[in-house]
């Protein structure tokens, strides 16, 4: 199998066009022989579902399109995304109910993705109000991919807590929860990223045949230790079980291969990115993004989500022209128009990094289009105006056509008071979750479907 | 080993009566005159409805809320100035009162059938933090392996630590990390050629292997090897059983064509990654009720305190024999465990997340234009000297209050030239002598001046709230949502001075009633840049570093604004107390640990307020030694 070559087709800005690399990749390898044994027709490319987080808020009037439908005009905030309107659904209107009440910040990240009340704590039950999109759909097609989902960030978990507004700032960190009690940490290392994908340079593996053994044995004396903690303990441990069950679904993964499966037409692995944090934030969020469209394009998973900054981020966006103060605290623009200007710039940023993401997927072809026609990309915040902390009228994106089953290019205003989560259950029926209901959803939004 | 504590015959119940007698008929009026016209209901000022805490019945269980409102008054912050006053008779009687609420009755308490309902004094079995993972590899072999950066980063809850079980998560992604390092571990100590391994894994490999050596067969040695291994990873004796499971571990890696040494790595790597080496595990037994702990178990709760790290040998001998159980023997060995290097994890885990320092130089930064003296190498010498510092004041066993002042600090190099400093200097931390200078104590560190920064600026309002709350201990409420229109950048911002504009935004009430308390202890660090540098103007207006406190104090700088702190050193050692202790227990502290909070501060009062006092307390302290059984 000839891996060694990257695809002439992606932008140089990329990491991929660094030397390639051999590379242990167990089940590409795996993969290839399945197929050539088989004669059926070529599967149909599955579905991939990204989330794409930002924090503090976008300045409404630079980001919500003065038109609805398909002639719109782009604002200011979005016009990095002009030559991909086609493929966009800029959707105005949808509101999270349930982060009126509690603190500006925390209590409108962590449910990005639940939609749910988040519990005022500081660290006893910490809850999300629920299972979060991503984490969901993983449940349901993460046995298909070697992982079941891939979270994704810049900045380590915020530490400690605001004891003002009684909130760990745990909250402000984590949009992914595997339940609603329980947070999925997210791996900030481009490099580790890419080895837990594909294996290190020497290539060795995380994980690997060789552990099966040692699994067994930890999990038998796991299950001993158990029976002998409080309750409250069990559920705590409970992590570590999960934890080490999933190192064995992932090497149970590519003893079970069938015939049948997606073909991720994988000619070649890019290099990995150098070891360590990269310094430069704008180097940082681009191997990121990259890294998810890698981890699609080969089948690794077809759940991710990335978090672009922990909320009440105070980075420093000087590097953006007309830019010269940090992100938290400009949001606060307290309608000064030097300082909204500086704001909209930053959500501006952000859009354009979202863009160059759009522009990978749509260079790499997959059945009869590209990447990008198989995908729901989401784009946005769990607040919309950055000074008012408001949960209503949220910046939300949608990119991709899902399969043929969204009918992109336009711009669709729901009515005062829709739930965001109707786009979420929506969302979660084109991944193929069967539910009825997800988060404080009330219906599908039926206007973003095809037809 | 059980042991339930009876409640002591409620021997307080009168003064208890009598106390909430007082309430009614001297304090709640005065509340009722003064307080309620703007503290109740919807409208309550502040967000702070004090109709909430007055029913009698409940003003025990609120008594926090009461000490927070006492701070004020006693600061002279409320009522504010364009209030009422309360007349002198009225402060000493709300004062008293709550001075004199009587809290043996809550400590006493602790165990009673009724208090068993709603104690939260539950520690939880917990995973070890990231750190407390690298250091306890490292302890366990002797090599540093630098594993942290391997695991995904730790949040943290209840009193602000990474220590609090109840945020600490376990996600798919730890044990494949848990894995990947025990396999990195094992395979570098006990590699096929020995040979080739540095002298600091050699000697790691040959104190592993050890007590093996004079064994008859193999199997014996791998027996030895691992009884030796596990009983310092898991923190306990290993029990017969379990060391015939092991055994079987080895006996089944060798019957899959390992040698000797391949299942030697099995073997170690099964025990870094086993649950009872990476979990803080505290068993419950089938009764109810409180029970001590066991040496071992408290010998592991203090050596994750002081080292972040395992018991080393004497603990647990001292663990073994039953005499860390002596109050007196377990003090001598906090004193012992602050004299030794590994005490350093007090600094690093304990006094950056305490001072919320961890981020400094990753999120909000300095501007690169603006500062390019501004690195990574820099923002780690600004921290290296929080830790020096903290450190070096629990191995000298010096007196507490040097955190708000001191003649001396810790600098290398890089920070020697940052502060101006003249000498000979290296990258190594160095005490230094600050006579005659104006900086001294925490404060006036760097770290914390430019951790308190915008990128381009100071703020006085960040620096003040940090005071506030990091070495106070007050509550800083958030600013509203939406706050109007304050002039700000622009032009105004040539012709006005920083203070000025503040100022302005001070005259309207809403805004003072916050910024009065934080502003003017902000403008006391005002001669120190965004980087801590010392100045004298900013873009050409001279520095003004005096304020006016709410109570009316007023101070000119940082050096007599210290002197306020000083004055106020009861409450900052009262939050350093609690902090320790929410950090040494890992939990929310509740209503009874305020008990071991007091005692705490009476004993250094008594004793100079001596460092190694502060963590004697709360080692020998009731909720530090027993575990609560949660059914």
């Amino acid at each position: 199998m000839a891996h060694h070559r990257p695809q002439a087709s992606i932008s140089r800005r990329t990491f991929l066009h660094g030397a390639g690399v051999t590379l242990g990749l167990p089940w590409l390898d795996a993969m290839a022989s399945g197929l050539r044994a088989s004669t059926g027709p070529q599967p149909q490319p599955p579905r991939r579902l990204a989330c794409l987080f930002f924090p503090n808020g976008v300045w409404q009037k630079d980001w919500i399109p003065q038109q609805t439908g398909r002639e719109f005009d782009i604002p200011f905030a979005l016009e990095p995304l002009a030559d991909l309107r086609n493929d966009l659904l800029i959707l105005s209107g949808l509101d999270k109910a349930h982060s009126r009440q509690g603190d500006g910040h925390y209590a409108k990240t962590a449910n990005f993705l639940t939609g749910m009340p988040v519990e005022k704590t500081t660290g006893k039950n910490i809850n999300s109000g629920g299972i979060s999109l991503d984490q969901l759909v993983a449940q349901h097609v993460g046995s298909q991919t070697p992982l079941p989902s891939l979270e994704l960030g810049t900045e380590p978990v915020i530490s400690g807590v605001d004891s003002n507004v009684g909130y760990t700032r745990l909250y402000g960190s984590h949009i992914s929860w595997q339940s609603p009690t329980r947070p999925v940490a997210k791996e900030i290392n481009p490099r580790m990223v890419y080895e837990r994908l594909f294996g290190a340079e020497d290539g060795s593996v995380a994980v690997g045949g060789q552990h099966q053994h040692l699994l067994d044995f930890v999990l038998e004396d796991a299950h001993r230790l158990r029976k002998r903690l409080g309750r409250d303990d069990q559920f705590k441990f409970d992590e570590y079980l999960d934890s080490v069950r999933a190192v064995e679904r992932r090497i149970e993964f590519h003893q079970n291969r069938g015939p049948d499966q997606w073909d991720p037409q994988s000619s070649g692995l890019p290099a990995p990115p150098a070891p360590g944090l990269p310094d430069d934030f704008r180097e940082h969020v681009r191997l990121m993004l990259e890294l998810i469209v890698l981890a699609f394009r080969t089948d690794a998973t077809r759940v991710s989500t990335m978090m672009f900054a922990n909320d009440v981020s105070g980075r420093n966006f000087a590097f953006v022209d007309g830019v010269s103060g940090s992100h938290h605290e400009l949001s606060h623009h307290e309608n000064n128009p030097d300082r909204i200007a500086q704001y909209t710039r930053i959500v501006r940023w952000h859009a354009q990094q979202f863009a160059e993401m759009l522009r990978l997927m749509k260079s790499i072809p997959e059945g009869d289009g590209s990447l990008l026609d198989h995908s729901m990309i989401l784009f946005g915040c769990g607040m919309s105006d950055g000074n008012r902390h408001d949960p209503n009228n949220l910046p939300i994106i949608v990119a991709g056509q899902a399969g043929g089953t969204i009918t992109t290019g336009r711009h669709i205003a729901s009515p005062k008071n829709t739930p965001l989560c109707n786009l979420y259950l929506s969302m979660a029926h084109r991944m193929g979750v069967d539910i009825d209901q997800f988060g404080d959803s009330t219906g599908e939004l039926t206007e973003v479907d095809a037809g | 080993m059980l042991v339930v504590v009876v409640t002591g015959a409620s021997v307080n119940a009168d003064d208890a009566e009598a106390w909430r007698t007082r309430f009614s008929q001297e304090i709640q009026p005065m509340l009722a005159q003064k307080c309620l016209d703007c503290h109740s209901e919807d409208d309550a000022s502040g967000e702070f409805d004090l109709t909430m805490y007055m029913r009698p019945d409940q003003l025990l269980e609120t008594i926090d809320v009461w000490e927070r409102i006492a701070r004020r008054v006693r600061n002279g912050e409320m009522p504010p100035a364009d209030s009422e006053a309360l007349t002198d008779d009225e402060r000493a009687a709300m004062l008293g009162w709550v001075d004199n609420a009587p809290r043996d009755e809550s400590c006493r308490q602790l165990a009673s059938d009724e208090s068993q309902r709603w104690y939260r004094g539950h520690v939880m079995s917990r995973r070890l933090t990231r750190f407390e993972y690298n250091h306890a590899v490292r302890d366990l072999i002797g090599v540093d392996f630098g594993l942290a950066n391997m695991l995904p980063s730790d949040g943290a809850g209840g009193e602000g630590f990474d220590t609090t079980g109840d945020s600490l998560f376990l996600s798919a992604i730890h044990f494949e990390r848990y894995l990947a390092a025990a396999d990195r571990v094992a395979g570098a100590v006990l590699s096929e050629d020995g040979n080739t391994q540095t002298p600091d894994l050699l000697m790691a490999r040959q104190r592993l292997l050890a007590p093996g050596q004079d064994c008859e067969s193999e199997e014996a040695a791998a027996e030895a090897i691992f009884v030796a291994l596990a009983s310092r990873a898991f923190r306990r004796e290993v029990v017969a059983d379990e060391r015939e499971r092991w055994m079987q571990w080895y006996r089944d890696a060798r019957g899959r064509d390992e040698d000797h040494l391949a299942a030697l790595r099995s073997l170690v790597t099964a025990v870094l990654v086993s649950p009872h080496f990476l979990f803080l595990v505290e068993v419950e037994p089938d009764e109810e009720g409180v029970r001590a702990l066991t040496g071992h178990e408290l010998a592991t709760r203090m050596a994750l305190l002081i080292w972040s790290s395992l018991p080393d040998q004497t603990l647990r001998e001292r663990a073994e024999d039953g005499s860390l159980l002596d109050p007196s023997v377990a003090r001598r060995e906090v004193r012992r465990m602050l004299a030794d290097p590994r005490s350093r994890a007090l600094g690093e885990r304990f006094a950056i997340q305490w001072l919320d320092l961890g981020s400094l130089g990753t999120g909000r930064r300095p501007d690169a234009e603006r500062f390019p003296e501004f690195d990574p190498e820099l923002a780690e010498a600004m921290r290296g000297e929080v830790i020096e510092f903290v450190v070096s004041m629990f191995r000298a066993d010096a007196s507490l209050l040097n955190l708000l002042d001191s003649n001396e600090t810790y600098v290398n190099a890089r920070l020697a030239e940052h502060y101006g400093l003249s000498g000979e200097f290296d990258d190594t931390f160095r005490q230094v002598s600050l006579d005659g200078l104006p900086r001294g104590g925490l404060t006036t560190m760097a770290a914390v001046l430019t951790n308190t920064s915008f990128p381009h600026r100071t703020s006085p309002v960040l620096r003040g709230g940090w005071l506030l709350e990091r070495i106070l201990g007050e509550r800083v409420p958030p600013p509203p949502a939406d706050v109007p229109a304050l002039e700000e950048e622009g032009q105004a911002l040539v012709s006005r001075s920083l203070r000025e504009r503040l100022e302005q935004h001070r005259l309207r009430a809403d805004c003072a009633t916050c910024h009065d308390r934080i502003d003017p202890l902000g403008f006391g660090l005002e001669n120190f840049d965004a980087i801590g540098r010392w100045r004298k103007d900013d873009g050409g207006v001279p520095i003004d570093a005096s304020g006016r406190l709410p109570s009316g104090e007023v101070f000119d700088g940082p050096e007599e604004l210290k002197q306020i702190l000083l004055a106020r050193r009861d409450q900052f050692v009262k939050h350093l107390t609690r902090q320790m202790l929410g950090y040494a227990l890992g939990r929310p502290l509740n209503r009874f640990d305020q008990c071991v909070i007091d005692d705490t501060l009476k004993a250094l009062q008594r004793q100079d307020y001596r460092a190694s006092l502060l963590i004697e307390e709360i080692v020998v302290s009731y909720p530090f030694q027993h575990r609560f059984i949660k059914k």
